[in-house]
């Protein structure tokens, strides 16, 4: 009876949560479809796509469109580079070479720190090499670490929960290990590795502390975003926040389903 | 045998590229940082002579130090309301769930938007802040208030209640990760051996998920301490936390002064990391 009571409780407060949590999101999106005349909050004054036009043909004083250009593509280059680094650095580990903690702390590092003295740091170290600080440059090192752990500690999970016995079974039938690797484990971790570049992707898309110091002026889209916000809060700003938030939940669907797919072969596997 | 042979040099040779990269991306920096804050002078130069001025300037201005005394307020206000949201949705959705497929909805909806953009989620408080938002406009249409409070934003209670929003789940994910792993028998042996359900969660549930709880709180002050976007969406110009001062000094040219405030936070935090570690073996928790 009494944990009835208390199950009822608790879940009460959860529900109560979920409805915290996702409150403002739903505002926001809804307040972006707000009229020609509406405001930053209720009422909405009809509904309209104005805002999402206005957004669209934006004057060069806050066009959205160049950050998020730049953006897309350091998002793209952060994930490509992540996914190859994570997928080494994981099968380093699985190598327990000397100072494997060592190294596995230092990636830890990288999710650690906080981003606003990493890209901090990344400025000073410009600054004394004599680099200017760019998008494509400073501001890609930086992301990159930030994404780059991530990735290795979702590979360390994926070949955690790999067979070894299946690499066996390929060595023992005279596959060199290369071989090996490219046939057999390759192909099995895949969806793990699409999940994992997904999650780069996105990671680096909405990043902003490690940006703010080593991005120069082409803006990336969160920066834009958070220098409109300094400007004026606009009902355009709710439009670009419900386009970014619809994106990211693609991206998470397409990284569920790569972790159903990767469940899936490995219970055939 | 495995695809890569243990301690073989080609494991150490591809470790190499995501090693160089971090040290150079954070290490490396980290200790740029320290060393500038040393830096006496005017120009920026490494020849710069090593002197302690920056941190007694620092150190001996009043307001800086109640910032530091606000921030870490501020930072375990959070720590304490998160932790304890967070430890009943996990202690929920692992323990009293019993449907599948509901649990993982919930999970779900707790989880998905951890993975969107936090500045978006901040500013998405905004609109149910202000004395026209939508929490006053609620309030007045209750009939609890006839007035418009101005408590919410561009205060501290704002900024709080944004980043419980946004900061629970990291609170607590740890412990759902524990809790699962608990065997029902356990509990059930505790039962059948007439431990009241008090005595089953504190004496043996609890500590179990110890682990989780500290991992839960130091991954929330960390985010705290250094978040100092939602601070300055919902706070405005009025309300600055150690972080912010960052952006200040940066933006004020006064790269010196940055580089103590950033080094006072990495010092904060590094304090904060070791605490926990003595309460429980990080390591423990890939085990």
């Amino acid at each position: 009876m009494r944990s009835r009571l208390t199950g009822w409780a608790l879940g009460t407060l959860t529900v109560g949560f979920l409805l915290y949590q996702w409150m403002p999101i739903a505002t926001l999106s809804l307040l972006s479809f707000s009229g020609p005349t509406g405001g930053t909050t209720f009422p909405m004054n009809g509904v309209s796509l104005h805002w999402y036009r206005e957004l669209w043909d934006a004057s060069i004083m806050n066009d959205f469109k160049p950050p998020l250009w730049r953006s897309f593509v350091l998002a793209l280059a952060c994930s490509a580079v992540t996914t190859v680094l994570a997928v080494t650095a994981a099968q380093a580990m699985r190598g327990k070479f000397r100072g494997h903690n060592a190294f596995f702390y230092l990636l830890l590092l990288g999710i650690m720190a906080p981003g606003l003295l990493v890209g901090f740091g990344v400025a000073l170290m410009a600054r004394m090499l004599g680099v200017e600080p760019s998008w494509n440059g400073t501001a890609f090192l930086v992301h990159v670490s930030w994404t780059l752990p991530f990735g290795f500690m979702a590979m360390l999970a994926i070949f955690n929960r790999f067979d070894a016995r299946i690499e066996e079974a390929a060595l023992t039938l005279g596959a060199t290990r290369w071989v090996a690797f490219q046939r057999i484990t390759f192909p099995i971790v895949l969806p793990g590795i699409i999940g994992a570049a997904l999650f780069g992707f996105s990671l680096s898309y909405d990043e902003f502390a490690r940006s703010m110091f080593t991005t120069g002026a082409d803006q990336t889209l969160p920066l834009a975003v958070l220098a409109q916000m300094d400007r004026q809060l606009t009902p355009e700003l709710y439009a670009i926040g419900t386009a970014t938030t619809v994106t990211s939940f693609f991206a998470i669907l397409a990284c569920i389903g790569s972790l159903a797919l990767i469940r899936r072969s490995m219970r055939r596997g | 045998m495995s695809t890569i042979r243990i301690r073989s040099p080609a494991a150490y040779w591809l470790a190499v590229p995501a090693a160089l990269w971090m040290l150079c991306a954070v290490v490396v920096p980290a200790l740029l940082i320290l060393w500038v804050s040393f830096w006496g002078g005017r120009q920026f130069s490494a020849a710069s002579p090593l002197v302690l001025d920056n941190y007694t300037r620092f150190f001996g201005n009043q307001t800086y130090m109640n910032l530091i005394v606000q921030t870490l307020i501020h930072t375990a206000t959070l720590m304490a309301i998160c932790g304890v949201l967070g430890y009943c949705i996990a202690y929920f959705l692992v323990v009293k769930v019993r449907n599948a497929k509901l649990r993982t909805a919930l999970f779900l909806a707790f989880i998905i938007p951890f993975w969107t953009s936090a500045l978006i989620r901040a500013i998405a408080w905004v609109p149910f802040l202000g004395t026209n938002g939508v929490i006053n406009n609620a309030l007045m249409g209750l009939g609890l208030i006839d007035r418009p409070v101005e408590v919410f934003l561009y205060s501290r209670t704002g900024i709080s209640m944004a980043q419980v929003s946004l900061y629970t789940l990291m609170a607590s994910g740890p412990v759902v990760y524990m809790l699962a792993q608990i065997p029902p028998a356990l509990r059930e042996a505790a039962m059948t051996l007439k431990a009241p359900p008090g005595v089953v969660f504190w004496r043996i549930i609890f500590p179990l998920t110890l682990p989780g709880v500290v991992i839960g709180q130091v991954l929330v002050f960390l985010n705290v301490m250094a978040d100092f976007a939602t601070v300055a969406t919902i706070g405005g110009n009025k309300i600055a936390l150690l972080a912010n001062l960052i952006l200040n000094f940066y933006e004020g040219a006064q790269i010196r002064a940055a580089a103590v405030v950033s080094v006072i936070l990495m010092a904060c935090m590094l304090i904060g990391v070791v605490a926990a570690m003595r309460v429980v073996d990080i390591r423990k928790l890939g085990a």
